[in-house]
Formats: C-alpha cells, sequence, structure tokens
C-alpha cells in the first residue's frame, strides 16, 4: 500500500526541480535587494559576489511613501475584512435561518451575482463614485469589495450546517433571536469565519484594478498600486536594488501571513474556487 | 388541575393536515408518552406544545394558562432533544446556564440548581468540558440536566434514547422512572418504541395518521386494543392477526380459521358489526405449544427462537397461515416438527374491517 | 442538515410569525451593498455601452454602435485572439502541471508539506509583486536569463519586447504565479478518492499507470472540469501581468481585452466604448461560468 502511494523517483525529482524554479526568481530579488544600486547599475552578476548592503531598505524607511502606502493597504485591507464579516454573517444568518418575504429568490440572485467579473461592474463602479465625487477615499476603496457574493454563499451554507435543534434548544432557553444569533450560532462559525477573513484580507491586499483607477492620487495608493507605480519608471531614478527591496518589503507580509495560516489559507482559496 | 390541555389543537404545512383537531388533557404530575410511527405527527404536537412549532387553530393550556400565543422560552417547558442539542462551544456549566442567565436566576441560585441537578446525575465531575467531550450517555445526562435546572411546569422529551446502544437506553429508561418520581412533574415522551411507552408511562396516547388511535394506561394499551393498528403496534412479538370467518349464533362469537379451526371467544355476539369475514387477533403468549392429540389445532414449526426463558415457535397451520406461539425456556420444539396449538380463545380480540376492536368482557 | 425548505420555515418562523419582515433585517446591509455595488454598476455598464460617453458624462445615444465598431476594431479583434491565445498558453499548462504535483505530493510526509508550500506561495503575492520579480528576471538588460546566458555565452533575448515571445513570457510568470490553485483543487479532490480503491487494485496486481488511468484520473473527472473552466475564467481575465510587464507591447502583441478596455475608459476616456468592451467579455465568462456551474452542480458518479 505505502509502496504504491509513493511516488516513482523521476516524478519526484522533476518537482524537486521544479520547486527550484519556483524559488530562484524569489531568491534573485531577494540577493539584488541587498546590493548597492550602482554596482548593479554597471552588472547585476555582481549580485552574486558581496558586498551586501540594507541601503536600500534604509531609503524605503526613510522613504515615506512607501510607508504611507503600506498603511492604506493595511487599513483597507482590514476594513474590508472586517465588512465583509460582519455583512455575509447577518445575511448568512438571514439567508439559512429565518423566514422572510423573497428569500428563496434574493439568495437565488445573490447567487448568479457570483458569476459577474469584476470586469462588467468596474466602469458602473468608477461612474458612481465620481458622482459621489469620493473617489481617493477609503470609502471607495472598501466598499466595493463589501458587495462580494462568496461570503454570503460560504455564511449561509456554514450556517446551514448546524443543525436547528441548536436554536430550539435556545428558543425554549428564552433567547432572543439576536442572542441565539450573537451568542450560540455565531461562535460556532468561527472555522467559516476564520476561511473567509483571510481570504478577504488577500483578496483585498492584492487588489489591483480598482484601486489603481479609484486612487488616483499617491497619498492614497496601496502598497500594491504603488509597486505598479514604481515599476513604470523602472530602474530609472532609484535604481534596481531599491526596486527589489520594495518588491521584498510588498511580498514578505503576504508571504509571513501565509505561512502562519497556510491551512486556512489553501482552504479558503480551494473552497471559493470549488463553490 | 390539569397540566396539559389540548383543545382542537391542528397543524397544517401548506394543504397537509399533520395534526388533525385533537383534543387531549393530561393530569399534574402525569407521565405521558405519545407512541406511534415515524411521521404520524407525535413530534409535531410535542413541538407544538413547546412552541416551536405555530399552532393553526386550538388551545394549548399548561397548568392553567393558555401558552399557544407565547415564544418558547415564556411557556414554563423544558426539552431534551433527540441529538441533544448541546450548544457545542458552551461547557456543560455553560449550557446548564444559559436558560437561567436569560430567565433572570441569580447567579447563586444557579449554581445551586447545577450543583444539584449534576450531582443527582452524577455528572458533576464533566461541567468544565465541552459536549465534543463527552460520550453519548454522559451528553444525554447533560442534555437532561440542562431541562432540570430549568425547574419547568413540564418536561418534554423528543424520541431522547434513540441514540443511546441497547444497554445504555435500558439504564437510562429507569433513571428517567425514578427521576420523574422523584420530581413529580408532568412530562410528554415521545417515541416510537412500545417498550420504552410501555415502562415509562403511567398513560400512552397511541397517534396513528395524524390522530389519536387511544389513550390509556399501558395495560389498556396491550390488553384492550382499541384498534387493529394499537394491537399490532404495541407488542413484542408482535400480536398474532389471522382472518377468520365469525359465527354469532351463541351469546359469544365462534370464529373458524382458514385452516378449519374453530374458536370460542369471550366477544358478545350481539356487540358485533354485520360482516362474516374479521380479523382475529391473539398475542403469542395466548398461544401455547401442547401435545399434538390435545391442542386445539396443529401445524409445523418453522423456526424456534430461544429466549432462554420462553421460547418462540414460528408455526405453519394447514392452509398456509404462520403464527407466533409461546413455549417454556427449556422447549424441546425443533424446527420442521409437527406441534399442537392450545388457543386461549377467551382472550382473542375481534377486528373489524375499519380495524374497530373487539375484546372479551374478561380479557 | 438534511433539511427541506419547508420544514425549515415552519420550523422557525411559523412560530414566530408576528416576526414576518424582521429577518429582511439581517440580510438588509448585503442585499443593499449588493444592489449599489455589483446590480448598478452592472447597469451603469449596459446603459453606458449604448452610448459614447467621456469623463464629463454622456455624448450621444449611439445604440448597438460601439458593438459594431468594436467587430471592426482590428485592436479589439486582436486582443480578443490575444486572449484565446494566452488562456490556451496558461490552462492546458496550469491544469496538468497543477495535476502532477497533486499526483506527487498526495502524501502525508515532512517534505511533501514543504514542497506543497512552495508552489502555493507564489499565489499569495500581489501581482505588482509577481511582476515586479519576472520582470527582473527577463529583461535583457541584467535580468536573471540574460546573466544566466552570458554564462554559456549567449546573447541575451528580450523577452518582453519580442512580439512572439513576449506572451510566452507573461504566460510563464501566470504560470508561476497561479499554479498553487490547480495544486490544491486537485489534492482536495484526490483526499476524497477511496482508499479501497487503491487497496482493491493493489490486490489485482494493477501496474502504476494502470492505477493513474483506471482508478485516480476517472475518480477526480468533475474536478478536472472544474479546474479547466475556473481556470479559463481566471486568464480570461488577464489584465495586471500584460499591463506591468509589457503595456500591451510590442505592437499590441500582448494586448489582452481587459487591457483593452482599462485603455478605452481610462486612457482614452471613451467610458462607452470601454463598456460595450467589458460587456462582450462579460458574456465570454458568463458562457463558461454556466459551464462551471453545470458540471459543479452533477452528481459525481461514484
Amino acid at each position: 500500500m505505502s509502496a504504491l502511494r509513493r511516488p516513482p523517483p523521476l516524478a519526484v525529482v522533476a518537482v524537486v526541480a521544479l520547486a527550484v524554479l519556483m524559488l530562484v526568481p524569489m531568491l534573485w530579488v531577494l540577493i539584488l535587494s541587498f546590493k548597492d544600486n550602482t554596482a548593479l547599475l554597471a552588472d547585476t552578476a555582481s549580485a552574486f559576489v558581496p558586498p551586501y548592503t540594507f541601503a536600500n531598505y534604509r531609503n524605503i524607511m526613510g522613504e515615506g511613501q512607501v510607508f504611507t502606502w503600506l498603511m492604506n493597504s493595511v487599513i483597507v485591507s482590514l476594513a474590508m475584512t472586517a465588512g465583509v464579516l460582519i455583512v455575509s454573517s447577518l445575511a448568512g444568518y438571514g439567508f439559512a435561518r429565518l423566514e422572510f418575504p423573497g428569500r428563496k429568490i434574493l439568495f437565488v440572485v445573490v447567487l448568479f451575482g457570483l458569476a459577474i467579473p469584476e470586469q462588467a461592474v468596474i466602469i458602473g463602479r468608477h461612474q458612481i463614485f465620481s458622482a459621489l465625487s469620493m473617489h481617493n477615499s477609503y470609502t471607495a476603496l472598501v466598499v466595493p469589495g463589501l458587495s462580494m457574493p462568496f461570503g454570503v454563499f460560504l455564511m449561509t451554507q456554514y450556517f446551514r450546517a448546524i443543525p436547528v435543534e441548536i436554536d430550539e434548544a435556545a428558543m425554549l432557553d428564552g433567547a432572543s433571536r439576536f442572542r441565539i444569533f450573537w451568542r450560540i450560532l455565531l461562535p460556532l462559525t468561527i472555522p467559516a469565519q476564520a476561511t473567509l477573513g483571510i481570504f478577504t484580507f488577500f483578496q483585498a491586499w492584492n487588489d489591483y484594478w480598482w484601486p489603481l483607477i479609484s486612487a488616483t492620487d499617491g497619498q492614497m495608493y496601496t502598497l500594491t498600486v504603488g509597486i505598479a507605480a514604481t515599476q513604470v519608471n523602472f530602474a530609472q531614478a532609484e535604481g534596481l536594488g531599491f526596486l527589489m527591496a520594495q518588491a521584498v518589503f510588498a511580498g514578505l507580509p503576504t508571504l509571513i501571513v501565509y505561512l502562519i495560516f497556510q491551512k486556512y489559507i489553501v482552504r479558503a482559496v480551494a473552497g471559493a474556487a470549488g463553490q | 388541575m390539569s397540566g396539559v390541555l389540548l383543545a382542537g389543537v391542528t397543524k397544517r404545512f401548506g394543504d397537509a393536515l399533520i395534526v388533525d383537531r385533537l383534543s387531549l388533557d393530561i393530569a399534574a404530575g402525569e407521565f405521558v408518552v405519545f407512541l406511534g410511527p415515524s411521521g404520524c405527527g407525535k413530534s409535531t404536537l410535542l413541538r407544538m406544545i413547546a412552541g416551536l412549532e405555530s399552532v393553526d387553530e386550538g388551545e394549548i393550556l399548561i397548568d392553567g394558562r393558555r401558552v399557544d400565543h407565547l415564544p418558547p422560552g415564556a411557556r414554563g417547558v423544558a426539552m431534551v432533544f433527540q441529538h441533544y442539542a448541546l450548544y457545542p462551544h458552551m461547557t456543560i456549566r455553560k449550557n446548564l446556564s444559559f436558560g437561567l442567565r436569560n430567565m433572570g436566576v441569580p447567579a447563586d441560585e444557579i449554581d445551586r440548581r447545577i450543583d444539584a441537578a449534576t450531582k443527582s446525575l452524577e455528572i458533576e465531575a464533566l461541567l468544565d468540558r465541552r459536549p465534543g467531550q463527552l460520550s453519548g450517555g454522559q451528553r444525554q445526562r447533560a442534555a437532561i440536566a440542562r431541562a432540570i435546572v430549568k425547574q419547568p411546569a413540564l418536561f418534554l422529551f423528543d424520541e431522547p434514547l434513540s441514540n443511546l446502544d441497547a444497554a445504555l437506553r435500558g439504564r437510562t429508561r429507569i433513571e428517567l422512572a425514578q427521576l420523574h418520581q422523584q420530581l413529580r412533574t408532568t412530562m410528554i415522551f415521545v417515541t416510537h418504541d412500545q417498550v420504552e411507552a410501555m415502562t415509562l408511562a403511567d398513560r400512552i396516547v397511541v397517534i396513528n395518521d395524524r390522530r389519536i388511535e387511544q389513550i390509556g394506561t399501558p395495560m389498556e394499551i396491550y390488553r384492550r386494543p382499541a384498534t387493529q393498528f394499537v394491537a399490532s403496534f404495541v407488542g413484542t412479538p408482535k400480536i398474532n392477526l389471522l382472518p377468520v370467518t365469525v359465527d354469532r349464533s351463541g351469546a359469544a362469537a365462534q370464529v373458524r380459521l382458514g385452516d378449519g379451526t374453530v374458536l370460542e371467544t369471550a366477544v358478545s355476539s350481539v356487540s358485533l358489526p354485520g360482516e362474516a369475514d374479521m380479523t382475529l387477533g391473539l398475542r403469542p403468549e395466548r398461544i401455547r405449544i401442547a401435545p399434538l392429540e390435545r391442542g386445539d389445532t396443529r401445524g409445523e414449526a418453522r423456526v424456534v427462537e430461544r429466549l432462554g426463558e420462553r421460547t418462540l415457535v414460528h408455526v405453519r397451520l394447514a392452509d398456509g397461515a404462520m403464527l407466533v406461539a409461546e413455549d417454556r425456556g427449556d422447549s424441546d420444539v425443533q424446527a420442521g416438527q409437527a406441534v399442537g396449538l392450545a388457543m386461549e380463545g377467551a382472550c382473542a380480540h375481534l377486528f373489524a374491517r375499519d380495524g374497530t376492536a373487539y375484546h372479551g368482557v374478561s380479557a | 442538515m438534511a433539511m427541506g425548505d419547508a420544514t425549515l420555515r415552519s420550523r422557525l418562523s411559523q412560530s414566530a410569525p408576528w416576526r414576518r419582515w424582521s429577518g429582511l433585517l439581517f440580510v438588509a446591509p448585503y442585499l443593499l451593498l449588493f444592489a449599489a455595488m455589483l446590480i448598478l454598476p452592472l447597469i451603469i455598464g449596459l446603459r453606458l455601452s449604448t452610448t459614447r460617453s467621456d469623463l464629463f458624462g454622456v455624448k450621444a445615444e449611439v445604440g448597438l454602435e460601439n458593438y459594431a465598431r468594436l467587430f471592426s476594431d482590428p485592436v479589439f479583434l486582436k486582443a480578443v485572439g490575444n486572449t484565446f491565445y494566452f488562456v490556451a498558453l496558461t490552462v492546458p499548462a496550469l491544469t496538468i502541471i497543477g495535476l502532477a504535483l497533486a499526483l506527487v505530493l498526495n502524501n502525508a510526509s515532512r517534505w511533501s508539506a514543504v514542497l506543497r508550500a512552495v508552489f502555493f506561495a507564489s499565489t499569495v503575492l500581489s501581482v505588482t509583486v509577481v511582476t515586479l520579480i519576472w520582470r527582473l528576471v527577463l529583461i535583457p538588460d541584467g535580468g536573471l536569463a540574460a546573466v544566466i546566458a552570458r554564462l554559456f555565452g549567449q546573447a541575451p533575448i528580450a523577452f518582453l519586447s519580442d512580439p512572439v515571445l513576449a506572451m510566452p513570457a507573461i504566460a510563464l510568470t501566470t504560470i508561476w504565479w497561479g499554479i498553487g490553485l490547480p495544486m490544491v483543487l486537485f489534492l482536495a479532490a484526490l483526499q476524497q478518492v477511496p482508499r479501497d480503491l487503491y487497496e482493491a487494485a493493489a490486490l489485482d496486481n494493477a501496474s502504476r499507470p494502470r492505477i493513474l488511468f483506471s482508478i485516480t484520473l476517472p475518480a477526480i473527472r468533475r474536478t478536472i472540469a472544474l479546474v479547466v473552466i475556473i481556470e479559463i475564467i481566471l486568464q480570461f481575465q488577464l489584465f495586471g501581468q500584460a499591463q506591468l510587464m509589457t503595456g500591451g507591447g510590442p505592437n499590441n502583441s500582448t494586448r489582452p481585452v481587459v487591457l483593452f478596455i482599462y485603455e478605452a475608459g481610462w486612457k482614452q476616456w471613451q467610458l462607452g466604448y470601454a463598456a460595450a468592451a467589458a460587456q462582450v467579455l462579460f458574456a465570454m465568462i458568463a458562457i463558461a461560468a454556466m459551464a462551471q456551474y453545470y458540471v459543479s452542480s452533477r452528481k459525481e458518479p461514484a
């Protein structure tokens, strides 16, 4: 049995080789980020030999903008995550447990929303925020993301999986409907909240197109858009090493969060795609 | 004073009638079992009393107070669910105190009640665990404790023993009976298991197809079943049902079985309807294995089930009809052997085509 | 919980008829957002697509003229072709490599866990970081590929400014970025294949390829279909990689539909025209999404 499950050696070698190919670009960027810009300008192959320097990272610290972008990303991602969790939990509970006129048809409509790609709505969203003169605001960066139907779908499924007997026991215990939601059912959905929360956070952190067109003021860039903006004048003013330090600076937080929450993230991504 | 009064209670799901104008008076302190096959409406009825289902017509009173318009938490009832429905994320102590907090019971009183209930159910040691860490039997006790601490006017049990293994079920049954003796609170217990009904109930309400078939003490239900359904639903092994033709010439009706055997019953001829063909009901313990020449009839033993204290013999009569007879525990009957059958006609029931039962005076 | 809607309804609501509408309060916040940020923009987009509009509003009602113009616009047609070409480059590779990785790494060993983490790690990076990394690999002027080429005495290749190589380079970047998703989807599916199937096959002396082709692949064929459709939908939406790595060039050879929409809308401010292109893309994706729904709602045959 175990012998059969063990993959053939050739396949293992191939997979390890692929894994190295996965890592090489990241490592390349990492070592470039520790090199002096003028040395790189002469020859990037110098990256393989010392001296190495922290100068590029020091420059990032000195450069106020990157920090502003980082803070914007943190604020926008956290706000969107909190918002999606709240709104999806309420709606999931409503769709799974409560009865009101139109419940079924509304849920079907929301499910259809899963099929609407960003491209089909982004022009309309842009028009709406233009009309409200609300571009270059946290509101504009956060609110569109809250309409994501996936969270409602996930939470509805999760609430449905909780036996109705639990609600009934709480009703007999004299708990109000909100108390049942808040004290009994919501704590039971924590695994789903974790999955949805991490998924949303990454979605928000890595979102590119919407912040690109909504946050046109450099002070309102998210880190993702900011890194894009510095790429445009690629390898000019600040130099390669500085650019690479920014890439590391922008990529490392997500990689660290990924390594910590790996299980949840994989589950969230697989769940989001599999629905 | 009555514990629970149901008056013309009706329930519909869309066009389907689930409970049909059902009336029932349960005395305070009584242990009543709703017995019936699945889908008969017994659980719906219980849930209507609990307030988990609305009442479309009729009234429900608990301790003389009309409750059918009240939410579940305001009815003064406690319920033990089939799957226990303990709150998975709370410790047992929190599970027990949740309802009391909602009711505004003071903290020291809550502690006192939890202590008393868990001590009597021997689960004090489990108070800081969560339901997931408990065995099925322990969860069951925790669920019962959660009901007890509320000191309700009425306990409701929705098939609470169906998820326990056989040994635990027997033990819990006895404990529930003791609990009732100790608390003397009105209890309603829903089950499809007639043994649970027989052993626990002061009175059994047999429900079938949305209607009450019979209300009575366990022995009344067993000995004088009101309908053929009740007769066949209650009793293990099942009552023998044989088609017979009825002779009403005497004071007591005589019946002729398919194999020609004539049996004198104790059922009054004049009470019977005009049907010539009826169904004879005779419990296995009223048919004994007898020596071949001394029986009322004879047949071939097909299957012999030895239960230890008695033996069940499945007998095929000459006309091919099958019935179950009883013999002593040390019976020497073998499968394939011809046996005589002694039938206690005086204990026989007759069932009309509509299921109505007719009994002998002595039965 | 196997509980029908009718039962649920009766269980929870008929007990509280006076609260018939209160349930709506729980879903109202989401429904408002859904209406304002999804339905309304969709309608605005549809309406804009029949107008000539710019930054300052609707200039003229033009009916279906935008659509007619699109289908005679060589740049748009080229973008559609590029998009399909990109899908053809990436989707089979993502599916096959993802499946192969899952097959090799579907075991409980520690090294497999590490390798799974490696292959998924790039997925969590943002498109701007990914493109930055890959530009630094691919640029002829000091990129990693150029350094390696020089090591072998070859002239560096300008991948991103070569009309033939630019799209494959973007595809390679995308595969590197996105290989984690098909891998984890296949891993999840492989976990669901009953062990006793393999045990029975082992007792039948089945060879390794035979087990793969007559047990494993048939058991996960629904997932294979699902992965293909999901990847088609995802790769149809190619935007950031092309915008940041090549800007659609050289000579429009890497301009996908989404980049066309972006440039029509936010570079040339022809919002009506951009909206019409967005509807065409939406239709393309909707067809794929319907296929996804069809596949995922069908029961897996045992």
